[in-house]
């Protein structure tokens, strides 16, 4: 059985005795690099109970406790320090992960787009697009494939389009079949992108959600960015597209940063909408700091923003007289 | 002239105008979080804050608290190290495994681990011990202060990969994190109850006590395994 440790790799018996080891020169640094290599390996685990320490002296690593410890001690140590310092943060491999997430978004879009256009050449009334359109594809190729059990296959039968030939079939299903990885590998994206911040930032999740808070930290540049904004930052993080819009064509000035997705915000009646965000930013930029300094999570949090919010909305039942920039129909909106 | 008396190994309770929790200074001179130094017949003490470490608290309301001088130690969420160092006093001869997951805490603990030889900090979620596997030895004692709703969980996984057969899981268990809604005291007792059955070989309760006055809606337990 092989066995990974900080200090080699280790072959034994099912006895447990040492059949052979390759063990690792006594460099602190490149000891510290491997271990992190070690993280994220799945096998040839240490089993349950395994005492590395007495390992370590078998095979001869170390020549006694005392200098086992005082190795151990200089090469987690560096480890720790490599990590903490720069790329390998955390919150750094959200961003690239949000990063490809927008990148496979558009490839997704375009090339399912290109699927639809092309098979609507053969079977134009399948009703199917995105997804199910490409599992449709890989599972049938041709219309005339498609069973009596599905329930397209009245329309499959009747369809209008052209015949699919052989040559054009295989094509067609090896692209879906791209499409349908690329949605996989989205939703891959996706999940690693909740759990990392449940992990890194789980207060900001809890208040902005796992994708938004992710995007946040992303606009930020860091964590540590986004901990020390203030809260008026926060809320307009991510609209400069409308700041430029604002200065080219004197439209309103940017208010609308992507917290403004946010559920809590984007469903309150505009009147309040303002006081909304601004209440959302300041518990979202709370979230951040608490993240960022302590790593504690607080699900109060959220229930202070709520009450917060209801407090907000019971202030303020009925919009203002005055008539809204827009001269909207407020008109109808008012009842009694 | 100050009085001690030891409390149990490593442990001891400094009289000077009041009484306070204390252990051996291992970093001679160094203080840690702003705590106060006290040399009784020529031995520097370092007084320890009940109401800044759970463990501290767990001590007060006299949890056994099984460590000696060489005991191995798997320290699960060491924040900053302010209960870290005080562990580290004890265990002067021993080891402690101090996993954290916060880069910001790590850069803390990195700072205290370097002045003290028997630290070893480990940056990894303590919910995913395979990632570390490869460097903790078999430990005496596993002690968990993470504030994490599956604390119950993390500790079992633990537990069954790096503690001893005859070793002890001492825990902090913090209402709050687990639910906000519900009376600590039903949360608590659902807690104790994943304990001791939610997982095989599940753990024996030696003790649970709330740890008031020091820390409000936390429990403390002192557990083994029951195999
Ligand atoms: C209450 S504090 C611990 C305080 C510390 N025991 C003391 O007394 O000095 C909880 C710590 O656990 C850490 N933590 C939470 N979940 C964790 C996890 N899954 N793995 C490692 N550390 C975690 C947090 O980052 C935080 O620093």
């Amino acid at each position: 059985m092989k066995i990974n440790t900080w200090f080699g790799v280790l072959d034994t018996s099912r006895a447990g005795e040492i059949l052979e080891s390759r063990l690792l020169s006594k460099d602190i640094r490149e000891l510290a690099l491997y271990s992190l290599s070690l993280r994220e390996s799945r096998s040839n685990l240490p089993p349950e109970g395994f005492d590395l320490k007495a390992v370590a002296l078998e095979s001869g690593f170390a020549e006694s406790p005392a200098e086992y410890y005082s190795l151990l001690h200089e090469v987690t140590l560096e480890a720790a320090k490599v990590q903490v310092s720069g790329a390998l943060t955390p919150d750094q491999r959200i961003i690239q992960a949000v990063e490809a997430l927008d990148d496979l978004n558009e490839t997704t879009n375009s090339l399912s787009e290109r699927l639809f256009e092309w098979y609507g050449g053969y079977f134009p009334e399948s009703g199917l697009g995105g997804e199910d359109l490409a599992r449709f594809i890989v599972k049938y190729g041709s219309r005339e494939n498609v069973g009596s059990e599905d329930p397209l296959y009245p329309k499959a039968r009747n369809s209008m389009g052209a015949k699919l030939e052989p040559a054009d079939e295989v094509l067609l299903k090896g692209f879906a079949e791209s499409v349908c990885s690329l949605y996989e590998r989205r939703r891959q994206i996706e999940i690693y992108i909740e759990d990392s911040m449940e992990l890194v930032a789980p207060n900001l999740k809890l208040i902005a959600g796992p994708m938004l808070g992710a995007r946040l930290i992303s606009l930020a540049g860091s964590l540590e960015k986004l901990a020390e904004f203030p809260s008026s930052t926060i809320q307009v993080i991510g609209a400069s597209k409308a700041l430029f819009k604002h200065l080219r064509a004197r439209a309103p000035s940017p208010k609308h940063g992507i917290i403004y997705s946010h559920p809590l915000i984007n469903t309150a009646p505009w009147w309040v909408r303002g006081k909304v965000a601004r209440a959302v930013a300041s518990k979202l930029s709370l979230a951040a700091r608490i993240d960022f300094y302590s790593g504690e999570k607080d699900p109060s949090l959220i229930e202070k923003l709520e009450t917060k919010i209801l407090q907000i909305k019971t202030l303020n039942l009925r919009p203002p007289e005055k008539k809204p920039k827009s001269g909207a129909k407020p008109k109808k909106k008012r009842r009694k | 002239m100050p009085e001690v008396k030891k409390l149990s190994d490593g442990i001891f309770e400094v009289i000077k105008d009041k009484k306070q929790l204390a252990t051996k200074n291992l970093d001679l001179g160094k203080t840690v979080y702003g705590e106060k130094l006290i040399t009784v017949e020529g031995v520097e003490y370092r007084t320890w804050d009940p109401r800044r470490s759970k463990l501290g608290a767990m001590i007060l309301k006299r949890f056994n608290i099984p460590l000696k001088k060489d005991s191995k130690v798997l320290y699960l969420g060491a924040a900053s190290g302010t209960t870290v160092s005080h562990v580290s006093d004890i265990v002067s001869e021993g080891a402690v495994y101090a996993v954290e997951f916060a880069p910001r805490s790590m850069r803390d603990l990195i700072g205290l681990a370097s002045r003290r030889k028997n630290i070893h900090p480990i940056l990894a979620d303590a919910g995913k011990p395979d990632s570390y596997s490869h460097l903790v030895e078999p430990v005496d004692l596993i002690f968990q202060d993470v504030a994490q709703p599956n604390q119950a969980e993390i500790a079992a996984r633990n537990a069954t990969r790096f503690l001893k057969k005859d070793g002890n899981l001492l825990l902090s268990i913090k209402a709050r994190s687990i639910d906000t809604a519900a009376n600590p005291k039903e949360v608590f007792k659902e807690e104790v109850k994943k304990l001791e059955q939610a997982f095989e070989p599940g753990f024996e309760i030696l003790n649970a006590k709330d740890l008031m006055p020091y820390h409000e809606d936390h429990l403390g337990v002192l557990a083994k395994f029951k195999k």
